[in-house]
C-alpha cells in the first residue's frame, strides 16, 4: 500500500539521520580533531597525532554507543509507558525506577558517611554505584506493584509511582542534610547525569540489557496496537492483560533500569520523544512507531551531547540541562504550531 | 526654671565622659607584625589586644573586631567590637582540624573541649585527650549541635562561615557565649595560611611564642625555596583528578597551585587564576597534561588499582605509566583524618619540602616524606 | 425465524451472578438459564441497575459466576483459553476507544488481531474480512476518515464492523443504541436483525429499548430483581411478563400494538 511505503521511507530517513548525528558528534569536542582525522583514526588510517586516535577511539566513539543506547531505550521505555497508561504525560519514570535509583546511591554516597565517622569516606568504586542504582530501582518497582497488586485499575500504578517518588525524594533530602559538602556534591554530579564515562565492557553490559529491553517491548507490539482501543476491548480480543502488563512493566523496568545505573538519570528523552515522533509521523501503528522513536531517541541524545560538549571551548555541561533546556521548548512549538494533542 | 536645669545636665555629664576616654584613647598600640597573612590584623594595647578579621568568608561587607583583654584590664569605654574575651582562655572549642595544631605547637591542647567529627582529628596529642573522653562530640560540622555546644560553657567559639547566613552560630550568641570567626581558609598563600598561628597565640596571650613558632616555619619554609631554586631540571607536574568524564584542577594562583611553583617545578595550569577548583573536558586535559611528569594530589585514590577502576583513561598519563604519582590520602590518623587537610596549612615548610624530594630527588637528603606518599 | 434445531453458541445451567466480597458474596440474579442460538437475536432488558451489565460480563468471561456454569458450544467457558474464547465471542461497548486517532479502516482491522500472526500483520484474508465488515454496516466510504472525525451514529457503526470482522459466532452489545437518536436506534437494531439472518451469527444485546426489541427480537431474556425470564416474545406476552414489569399507574403494555403505552 501506499500508506506503509511512505512510511518504509521515513523510517530510512530516520536510520540516515542517526548515522550523521553520530558521525557530527564524533567529530565535535573539546578538542578540535579534522574530519578525515576522525575517519582514519576510526577505520584504522594513519593518524597524525596519538591522542587524536585515543580521543576518538577510546572517549568519543563508546560515548557515541552509549548516547544510541541510552537516547533509543529511554524513548522506548517512554512510548511503553504511554501507551499502557494511557496517559501522555507518563514517561519511563513513572513506576519509581528514578527515585529507586537515587535513593540507592545516595545511600550509598552519603549514607556511608552518617554511619562510618572518618573511615567511612573511601573512594566509592564505579561498580557499586551501579549496583546500588540497580538494586534501589529494583526495590522501588517491586514496592509500588505490591502496593498497586490490589488494584485492577492500571491507573492506580501511576498514582503510587508518584508517591513512592516523593518518599525517596524526603528520604534522599535528610541523608543530604547530614551530608558533608564532599558527598553531596558527588550525589548532585551523579545526578547530573553523564553519557562520557562508560568503558567499554560496561558499553556491552549496558547493551546486553539493551537488546533484551528492546526484544521484549517488540513482542509486546501487537498487543500495544490492541491496547489502543482499551483493556476491555483488548481482553476481548484475547490479550492477556496481567502477563502483558508484565511483560510491557519488565521491559521498561531492563531498559530505565540499566540505563540509570550507567549513566545517571537522564531526564525528559523518555516522556518527549514518543510526541516529537507523532508530530512527524502521525500514526497510532507501534509496529512504525516503536523503530521510529527507537531512532529518534538516538538522534536526539547525540544532538543534545554534542551540545553538551560545548565544542571548542574546554568546557562540558551536564547532559541533564541540555536534554531539558532543547527538549522542552520544542515540543511546545509543535503542540503549539499544530495545535491538536494527538494520542 | 526647671527646664534650663534639663538642657544643662546632659551637657555637663557629657563633658565628663568626653575627659576621661580621650585620655586613654591617647595611648597608641603596638601594631604586631602580620608579614604574610590578609585575614587579620593584632593591636596590642597595655592590657588588651584588638583582634581584626577582615573578610573572614569571600564577599563579606565587614570585618569583625574582637577585644582580648587580661584580667582586670582598663578599657576604654567606646572602642567598639563585637565580642569581648577574657584571655587566656581556658575552655574552647573549635569547629575546623586546622586549628588544632596551632593548639599543639603553642601547648594549649588541654582548652579543647568540644569538636564536631572528632574521628576527622589526626594529631596524636589530642586524640589523647579523646580517648580520655575529655573532648565533648558536638554533631558535625554543618549541623553543630547547639545544646551540647552550649552546655559545655566554653568561653568562645572558634568557627569559619562561608557566606553570610549562620544562623548556628547567631543561636550560640544569644545563649552568651561569643563566635570568633577564622578566615584560615581565604588566605590564597602557604605562609598567610600558616601566620594563623598568631590568631592563636593571641587568645592564649602567647604571642610572642606564636611569632617564634611562625619565624621557624617562614625561614625553613624560605630556605628550602632558595634550595629548590638551584635545581637544573624543572619538571611538569599535573594535579587535580576526574569525576566521570570532567577533569577538576587547582587553579594556578591557588595555595595548592603555589606550592608547585615554590618547589621549582612547572605546573601545567599555572597560569590560570581563580578561586576554587576549575572543570576541564577530559580531552583537553588529556592534550595538554599527557605527558606531564609528576602527578600530585590525585583525588581520593588510595591506589593504582583504584584508579584504574575508576577510569581507564588515566593510564594513557605518562605519570600513570611512570608511576609518578604522590598523594596525600593514604597518610591519616587513627580514626580515618586525613593528616593533610590538618597539618598541611599549619606547617607549610613540611609541604615544600615533600614535593621538592619529589620533584627532585637528592636535593633534601634528610628529609622524610610527612604528607605525599607514592601511590601504589 | 430461526432454523429448526439450530446450533447453540451459548447456554446457561443454573446461573447465579453476583460479586464475591472477603465477607460475603453479593447475589445480583439467580436461576438463569437461557441459550441462544445460531441466526438469532436475543435482546436483554431490563431496568436500570438490576443486573445487565454484570450478566453480560459473566457471558463473556470477564467475571466470574458465583454459582452454575456458562457453556460455549458445549465447552465450560472457564475452561476456554482467551485466545480460542476470542474466536467466538466479540463485543461491542457504549465507552468510546481510548484512542480516536485511529483512521475506520484501522480500528476495524484490530478485529483481526486474534487471526493474525505475532506481529500483527494482514493477510489478503483478513483484508476481506475487514472489507465484508465495511460493506455490511455500509462505511466502506468512509473508512480513511480519523474515528474523532465521525458522529455518534457512524462510530456505532465502525464498532459494530469491528465485532464483525472478528468472524465470531456470538456477537455481544452492550446498550448499542444509548446516545443515539429514534431513527438511528431503528437503524442500529435493524442492522443487528438483518446481520443475524445475513452471517448466521447469534447477536445478544442489552437495551432500554423494549419496544423495539420486541419487534425484532427473535428472543428476550428480561431480567427483574428476583427472576429472570426468558422466551420469544409472543411467549412472554402471552404469559403478561410485560404487564407486569412495571406499576401500573403510569404506563401500561398494549397486547394490541404490542408496545408499551402512556396512560393520559
Amino acid at each position: 500500500m501506499q500508506e506503509s511505503k511512505k512510511y518504509k521511507i521515513i523510517l530510512f530517513i530516520l536510520l540516515l539521520v542517526v548515522v550523521l548525528t553520530a558521525f557530527l558528534n564524533l567529530s565535535s569536542g573539546s578538542v578540535y580533531i579534522p574530519f578525515d582525522e576522525v575517519l582514519a583514526a576510526l577505520f584504522g588510517g594513519n593518524v597524525s597525532n596519538d591522542n587524536w586516535a585515543y580521543i576518538v577511539r577510546e572517549y568519543r566513539l563508546p560515548k557515541v554507543f552509549t548516547a544510541i543506547l541510552t537516547g533509543s531505550g529511554l524513548a522506548v521505555s517512554g512510548l511503553l509507558m504511554q501507551t499502557l497508561f494511557r496517559n501522555p504525560l507518563a514517561g519511563p519514570y513513572v513506576l519509581g525506577l528514578s527515585s529507586g535509583a537515587s535513593l540507592g546511591v545516595a545511600l550509598i554516597i552519603m549514607g556511608a558517611s552518617l554511619f562510618g565517622g572518618a573511615w567511612a569516606y573511601i573512594l566509592l568504586s564505579k561498580w557499586s554505584i551501579v549496583i546500588a542504582s540497580s538494586i534501589g530501582s529494583l526495590l522501588v518497582l517491586l514496592a509500588v506493584l505490591l502496593a498497586s497488586a490490589k488494584l485492577r485499575d492500571t491507573m492506580a500504578i501511576l498514582i503510587i509511582g508518584l508517591m513512592f517518588a516523593s518518599l525517596t525524594a524526603a528520604v534522599v533530602s535528610v541523608l543530604a542534610y547530614f551530608s558533608p559538602a564532599s558527598q553531596l556534591q558527588q550525589y548532585i554530579f551523579w545526578s547530573f547525569g553523564s553519557l562520557g564515562n562508560l568503558s567499554w565492557e560496561e558499553v556491552s553490559i549496558l547493551s546486553m540489557f539493551w537488546f533484551t529491553g528492546i526484544i521484549l517491548a517488540v513482542t509486546c507490539i501487537k498487543n500495544l496496537n490492541t491496547l489502543l482501543l482499551g483493556e476491555q476491548y483488548a481482553r476481548s480480543l484475547g490479550v492477556k492483560i496481567g502477563s502483558n502488563r508484565f511483560m510491557i512493566i519488565l521491559a521498561t523496568s531492563l531498559l530505565a533500569g540499566s540505563i540509570t545505573a550507567f549513566a545517571g538519570p537522564i531526564a525528559f528523552v523518555g516522556l518527549a520523544v514518543p510526541h516529537l515522533i507523532r508530530q512527524v509521523i502521525p500514526v497510532n501503528d507501534h509496529r512504525i512507531l516503536l523503530p521510529a522513536v527507537i531512532m529518534g531517541g538516538a538522534i536526539l541524545m547525540l544532538v543534545c551531547d554534542i551540545a553538551a560538549q560545548m565544542p571548542g571551548t574546554e568546557y562540558t555541561l551536564p547532559i541533564n540541562a541540555i536534554t531539558s533546556l532543547i527538549g522542552a521548548p520544542v515540543v511546545i512549538w509543535l503542540l503549539v504550531r499544530k495545535r491538536k494533542f494527538l494520542f | 526654671m526647671l527646664k534650663y536645669l534639663f538642657l544643662i545636665l546632659p551637657v555637663l555629664i557629657s563633658c565628663k565622659s568626653e575627659t576621661k576616654s580621650s585620655s586613654e584613647i591617647l595611648i597608641p598600640g603596638d601594631t604586631l607584625s602580620v608579614n604574610y597573612a590578609k585575614g587579620f590584623t593584632i593591636v596590642q594595647y597595655k592590657d588588651f589586644k584588638i583582634l581584626k578579621v577582615n573578610d573572614p568568608w569571600p564577599g563579606s561587607s565587614r570585618s569583625f573586631t574582637y577585644l582580648l583583654y587580661e584580667e582586670d584590664a582598663g578599657i576604654p569605654e567606646d572602642i567598639e567590637y563585637d565580642h569581648k574575651i577574657r584571655i587566656p582562655v581556658s575552655r574552647i572549642v573549635l569547629t575546623s582540624t586546622t586549628y588544632i595544631p596551632s593548639l599543639e605547637s603553642l601547648n594549649e591542647t588541654n582548652t579543647l573541649v568540644g569538636f564536631p567529627g572528632l574521628d576527622f582529628i589526626s594529631s596524636a596529642a589530642t586524640r589523647n585527650r579523646i580517648n580520655q573522653n575529655k573532648i565533648t562530640e558536638i554533631g558535625s560540622n554543618d549541623a553543630l549541635n547547639t545544646e551540647l555546644l552550649i552546655s559545655l560553657k566554653p568561653e568562645v567559639v572558634i568557627g569559619f562561615a562561608i557566606n553570610n547566613s549562620n544562623k548556628t552560630f547567631n543561636t550560640i550568641e544569644k545563649s552568651g557565649i561569643p563566635v570568633m570567626y577564622n578566615g584560615d581558609w581565604t588566605e590564597e598563600t602557604p605562609l598567610g595560611k600558616a601566620e594563623w598561628i598568631k590568631y592563636f597565640g593571641a587568645l592564649f596571650n602567647k604571642s610572642d611564642e606564636a611569632e617564634k613558632l611562625f619565624n621557624e616555619v617562614a625561614s625553613g619554609y624560605n630556605e628550602a625555596r632558595e634550595i629548590a631554586a638551584t635545581a637544573t631540571n624543572i619538571p611538569t607536574v599535573l594535579s587535580g583528578s576526574m569525576y566521570k568524564d570532567q577533569w577538576y584542577v587547582p587553579y594556578g594562583n591557588s595555595w595548592s597551585g603555589l606550592f608547585i611553583e615554590d618547589a621549582n617545578a612547572n605546573y601545567i595550569y599555572k597560569k590560570t587564576r581563580g578561586s576554587g577548583s576549575r572543570a576541564l573536558a577530559f580531552e583537553t586535559v588529556l592534550s595538554e597534561a599527557e605527558n606531564a611528569d609528576f602527578w600530585i594530589s590525585p583525588g581520593q585514590f588510595k591506589s593504582f588499582n583504584q584508579l584504574n577502576e575508576s577510569s581507564l583513561h588515566y593510564s594513557r598519563f605518562k605519570a600513570v605509566k611512570e608511576r609518578k604519582v604522590y598523594t596525600y590520602s593514604n597518610t591519616f590518623g587513627e580514626t580515618g583524618g586525613v593528616l593533610y587537610y590538618e597539618l598541611a596549612p599549619n606547617r607549610p615548610d613540611l609541604v615544600l619540602k615533600d614535593l621538592i624530594s619529589i620533584f627532585h630527588p637528592g636535593l633534601l637528603p634528610q628529609h622524610e616524606l610527612v604528607f605525599f606518599k607514592p601511590l601504589e | 425465524m430461526a432454523a429448526i434445531n439450530p446450533h447453540i453458541i451459548l447456554s446457561t445451567h443454573d446461573l447465579q451472578i453476583g460479586y464475591r466480597n472477603k465477607k460475603e458474596d453479593i447475589i445480583i440474579a439467580s436461576n438463569i438459564n437461557i441459550e441462544i442460538a445460531e441466526g438469532e437475536l436475543v435482546g436483554l432488558i431490563g431496568i436500570n441497575g438490576v443486573g445487565k451489565s454484570t450478566l453480560l460480563r459473566s457471558l463473556t468471561g470477564v467475571q466470574d459466576p458465583l454459582q452454575g456454569k456458562v457453556s460455549i458450544s458445549g465447552q465450560e467457558l472457564g475452561s476456554i483459553p482467551s485466545e480460542k474464547l476470542s474466536e467466538i465471542i466479540s463485543i461491542v461497548l457504549t465507552e468510546q476507544p481510548i484512542s480516536k486517532n485511529l483512521s475506520v479502516f484501522e480500528l476495524i482491522a484490530l478485529g483481526r488481531q486474534p487471526y493474525t500472526n505475532w506481529i500483527g500483520t494482514l493477510t489478503a484474508v483478513d483484508r476481506e474480512f475487514i472489507y465484508n465488515a465495511m460493506k455490511l454496516v455500509d462505511i466502506t466510504d468512509l473508512q480513511l476518515k480519523k474515528c474523532y472525525e465521525l458522529s455518534d451514529g457512524q462510530l456505532q457503526k465502525v464498532l459494530i464492523a469491528r465485532a464483525l470482522a472478528q468472524d465470531t459466532a456470538l456477537v455481544v452489545l452492550d446498550e448499542p443504541t444509548t446516545h443515539l437518536d429514534i431513527y438511528h436506534q431503528a437503524y442500529v437494531l435493524k442492522l443487528l436483525k438483518d446481520l443475524t439472518i445475513q452471517t448466521q451469527k447469534g447477536i445478544l444485546f442489552a437495551t432500554h429499548e423494549i419496544n423495539l426489541a420486541i419487534q425484532l427480537c427473535d428472543r428476550i431474556i428480561l431480567m427483574q430483581k428476583d427472576q429472570v425470564h426468558t422466551g420469544t416474545p409472543k411467549e412472554l406476552i402471552e404469559n403478561k411478563v410485560f404487564s407486569a414489569m412495571f406499576p401500573p399507574d403510569l404506563i401500561y403494555f398494549d397486547n394490541q400494538s404490542q408496545s408499551f403505552k402512556i396512560i393520559t
